[in-house]
């Protein structure tokens, strides 16, 4: 029975093949999903003044991909930028001012000057040969 | 009201309300960065908080929009909790199944875990519209689970198209403004939260909340979470895209709304309402309306009439609060 | 038995219609309408969640399983569903959180809920809705026409037909099984005419419990819904992935014919019954001329060739019990036998090729690269609900007989009610 109906069956490549009914694995808490990197849409960086600011988190909670994080013990904040957009909110949700829009190209490691940053894995493995 | 025995409903532990925002910001994140949503995009600030507020035991539903397609392109997923894509049809009816398997499984003794908080996650459309029946019958059922309208005003996934809570005077791809159609929508938008609450009047947790108020959101999600049966949370989630403004404007836009008295934050319970935002005056519409390019095209008398509508609505609610004259 | 050697086969034929494996079966013996079979099959079951909203005629189904519930002998969550789109849609959420589901429905119901079939079979989500067959508005007829389940053949669930309530209470339980076999986790349509079998009560006998539960075991769905276990159901794919998941659901309803082989054989073997996994031929051993039927109707035409072998007429029936998976080259060996078919539809297709219904279609395949045909037709029979009776029947033995004689038919469909009156 299974040999007969076998010739109506796909064979299904193991590198192309997805996950059963296309369930996948969530990422962990607090992590990142690295299949979908956004730092590459920047056009401005978001830069805080630690001096100006008060650690009051108004910053943490206004962005939407919770790329703004507290570091160095938790007693400054600072931003993961390979999947910050640059949208600007946590820069208007500070209450002194204490956060810089500043564009990409002022920075050396601008994201106008990445090669092949910010790729989807499947796409860098296109461009791997050149 | 839930089936479950009591010493299983015992097990359903609590979430603790936030105190204050240093509070909110220690809690794990379980909507993690890497998601391909607009920059500045209210409705992910908006599921971002909901899952930081919702913690580990918790599934949630994305009906198709753009909590969807933007969060799940492709095949991965930002969520750090199980999540499950419904139609845009049917966020109410998943989580009521979802809700009946667990209440089975626990009684039968198949599932030795406990109670985990039900969340969908649907847009105005999917609340209100096309997915209003099945919205309703969630709550009209009581299920256990929390229903969360992230209300961007239109159907934004598509392109921006209207949906039953976009405003009077709204440019969208199927109301643009013309020699006919001067104010672009002519039809007043559904008061969906206030709809639900009179036509569930056993459902016993109704919030209104907005991303421009964090922590008040936040604790309005656990709130809903704790409750029995079935509640529902309405987001007001600013579409940066949608309603014309800059993405660093999003939060702004979101305060004017409930400055101007046209997006109310409100609890309501024990058939009371309560509301957190109680100024001496609402500013007039006119200052939210001017920062959005989606209301640009219209004229004074177009203000007036928006302005009455919103006087009409706080005097419907029982809000005394005036209004500031222009 | 599909196997097994053609003397074997021959001398169960024999067996059969002498009616001696009658009564092999032990058991309990009930007097059960097709509802009422399937109602004490879930409750055996021991399902978990079920989602109703009434329409007619398999309504009485819900009502049973609701007073099952309340009297305390299955412990059911009922869900009330506001429509039948919200009932596949709970049974949907149900199922992704690990419950046995069911829900069901006949006619225009089980066209709203079209939306969620396919995303409920591309999910592997092993649930079971019941369909009483009803003919699709207009006009509100209450009666059987197979449109209604037969129109979803596309979506991906596995789709079957019941002749009696005895086999209605077999199938509940073997479609669970080979829907939940971790080689096939797809959802199943368990259909059975509305009113023939749905409201008329036959004898139904009924094992223990404990044999039940030795040939169904509980649900196991490792990738369910769990906090324990947080995974994401159904996110968009990769352009230029789709094809890759149409193939995986392709060879998931190929993966079933053995399962399906393997799980009726077993029933078989533990109940004392003797189906075939996928088709009954009846009376075929020396026939020239068969009617090939599904469902309920099929009943009456065993009578109606009974009557005109008693005559001399050659003919015999073969009935599937599958539409979804078809068993197509199991159909072929089969059919290529005889000089010609006539397909009994109680369905309709309007404008399909040969404007046949819609069984004549899938027949015409199958048969298509067999170097030797036979005479293919279809008889339109039953629509609107309605009885098909015996001398319909004979209506169709001659239409058969003449065109295994000529070689040809006048018509590619005959009506019942136009052509033979």
């Amino acid at each position: 029975m299974k040999e007969r109906y076998k010739k109506y069956t796909i064979e299904i490549p193991e590198e192309m093949s997805i996950p059963f009914a296309g369930i996948v694995e969530s990422p962990k808490p607090n992590g990142e999903q690295p299949l979908m990197l956004t730092g590459g849409w920047r056009i401005y960086r978001p830069v805080v003044d630690s001096e100006k600011c008060v650690m009051c988190k108004s910053c943490v909670l206004a962005c939407p991909d919770a790329t703004v994080l507290l570091v160095d013990g938790g007693n400054k904040i600072g931003f993961n930028l390979d999947y910050c957009k640059g949208c600007g909110l946590c820069t208007w949700a500070c209450p002194v001012n204490a956060i810089d829009r500043v564009p990409e190209l002022d920075f050396e490691d601008g994201v106008p000057f990445q090669d092949a940053l910010f790729l989807l894995p499947h796409v860098e493995a296109l461009y791997a040969d050149d | 009201m839930t089936t479950l025995l009591e010493e299983q409903v015992q097990a359903k532990v609590d979430l603790p309300l936030l105190q204050n925002i240093h509070k909110a910001v220690a809690l794990d994140e379980y909507y993690v960065m890497g998601h391909r949503t607009c920059a500045g995009c209210g409705p992910a600030l908006s599921y971002r908080l909901a899952c930081k507020a919702a913690g580990k035991n918790s599934i949630f539903l994305g009906p198709t929009g753009c909590m969807y397609v933007a969060n799940t392109s492709y095949l991965c997923v930002p969520w750090a909790v199980p999540w499950m894509h419904t139609q845009i049809t049917d966020g109410g009816a998943v989580a009521s199944g979802i809700s009946a398997a667990y209440e089975a499984r626990i009684r039968k003794g198949k599932y030795k875990g406990t109670f985990p908080n039900i969340y969908v996650f649907a847009g105005d459309g999917g609340s209100s519209d096309i997915g209003l029946q099945a919205a309703s019958a969630m709550m009209y059922r009581d299920h256990d689970a929390i229903f969360v309208c992230y209300d961007n005003e239109c159907y934004s996934n598509t392109g921006i198209q209207t949906s039953a809570q976009t405003p009077y005077g709204a440019w969208t791809t199927f109301t643009p403004p013309g020699p006919k159609i001067p104010e672009a929508k002519k039809l007043w938008p559904k008061d969906f939260a206030r709809g639900m609450i009179a036509l569930h009047p056993g459902m016993q947790y109704t919030a209104a909340a907005s991303i421009s108020y964090p922590v008040d959101y936040m604790n309005k999600i656990r709130k809903a979470a704790n409750v029995h049966g079935a509640a529902l949370v309405h987001v007001h989630a600013i579409c940066p895209k949608g309603w014309g403004l800059r993405a660093n404007q999003v939060l702004l836009c979101g305060k004017l709304a409930v400055e101007c008295g046209t997006f109310h934050l409100f609890e309501y319970e024990n058939g009371e309402y309560t509301y957190q935002y109680q100024p001496k005056a609402f500013k007039p519409v006119t200052e939210y309306l001017k920062i959005q390019d989606r209301f640009a095209h219209l004229k004074p008398e177009h203000h007036q009439k928006i302005q009455e509508f919103i006087n009409q609505g706080l005097k419907r609610c029982g809000i005394k609060i005036p209004v500031e004259a222009v | 038995m599909a196997n097994a050697p053609e003397d074997v086969k021959l001398k169960r034929q024999a067996e059969e219609d002498a009616g001696a494996l009658a009564d092999s079966r032990t058991g309990t013996t009930k007097f059960l309408t097709g509802l009422g079979a399937a109602a004490h099959a879930l409750k055996m079951a021991d399902i978990d969640v079920a989602s109703s909203y009434p329409i007619r005629p398999y309504t009485g189904l819900m009502m049973m399983l609701s007073m099952m519930a309340a009297r305390g002998e299955l412990d059911l969550e009922f869900v009330h569903g506001e429509g039948e789109h919200a009932q596949l849609g709970i049974a949907h959420g149900a199922s992704s959180a690990g419950a046995r589901a069911l829900t069901g429905s006949s006619g225009v119901g089980v066209m709203y809920a079209m939306e969620v079939y396919s995303p409920i079979s591309g999910g592997r989500c092993p649930l079971q809705m019941v369909i009483a067959d009803r003919t699709l508005d207009p006009p509100g007829d209450f009666g059987s026409e197979h449109t209604d389940a037969l129109s979803t053949r596309d979506q991906g669930w596995l789709l079957g037909w019941a002749h009696t309530p005895q086999e209605v209470f077999d199938n509940t339980l073997m479609f669970y099984r080979i829907g939940e076999d971790p080689r096939v986790y797809l959802p199943q349509m368990n259909c059975q005419d509305g009113y023939f079998l749905s409201h008329i009560p036959m004898k139904v006998v009924v094992p223990t419990q404990e044999e039940v539960d030795a040939f169904l075991p509980p649900l196991q769905f490792p990738d369910a819904l769990d906090p324990e276990n947080p995974l994401g159901h159904g996110p968009q794919l990769f352009p230029g992935q789709g094809h890759i998941l149409e193939a995986s659901r392709v060879n998931a309803m190929m993966g079933a014919f053995p399962v399906i082989d393997e799980v009726v054989n077993d029933f078989n073997s533990r109940f004392g019954t003797s189906y075939d996994p996928f088709v009954e031929q009846y009376k075929c051993a020396d026939a020239e001329y068969v009617l090939f039927i599904s469902g309920g109707h099929a009943y009456t035409a065993k009578f109606a060739v009974d009557h005109m072998r008693e005559k001399g007429m050659k003919i015999g029936l073969v009935r599937t019990r599958w539409v979804r998976p078809w068993p197509t080259d199991y159909l072929a060996d089969i059919l290529t036998k005889f000089k010609a078919v006539g397909v009994v539809e109680t369905n309709n297709s309007f404008g399909a090729a040969r404007q046949c219904g819609i069984l004549t279609l899938e027949v015409a395949t199958t048969l298509y690269q067999a170097p030797k045909k036979p005479v293919l037709t279809a008889f339109m029979a039953g629509l609107g609900g309605e009885v098909i009776r015996l001398d319909e029947f004979y209506y169709m033995g001659d239409v058969l007989k003449d065109a295994a004689a000529k070689g040809s038919t006048e018509r590619t469909a005959y009506w019942i009610g136009f052509h033979n009156v």
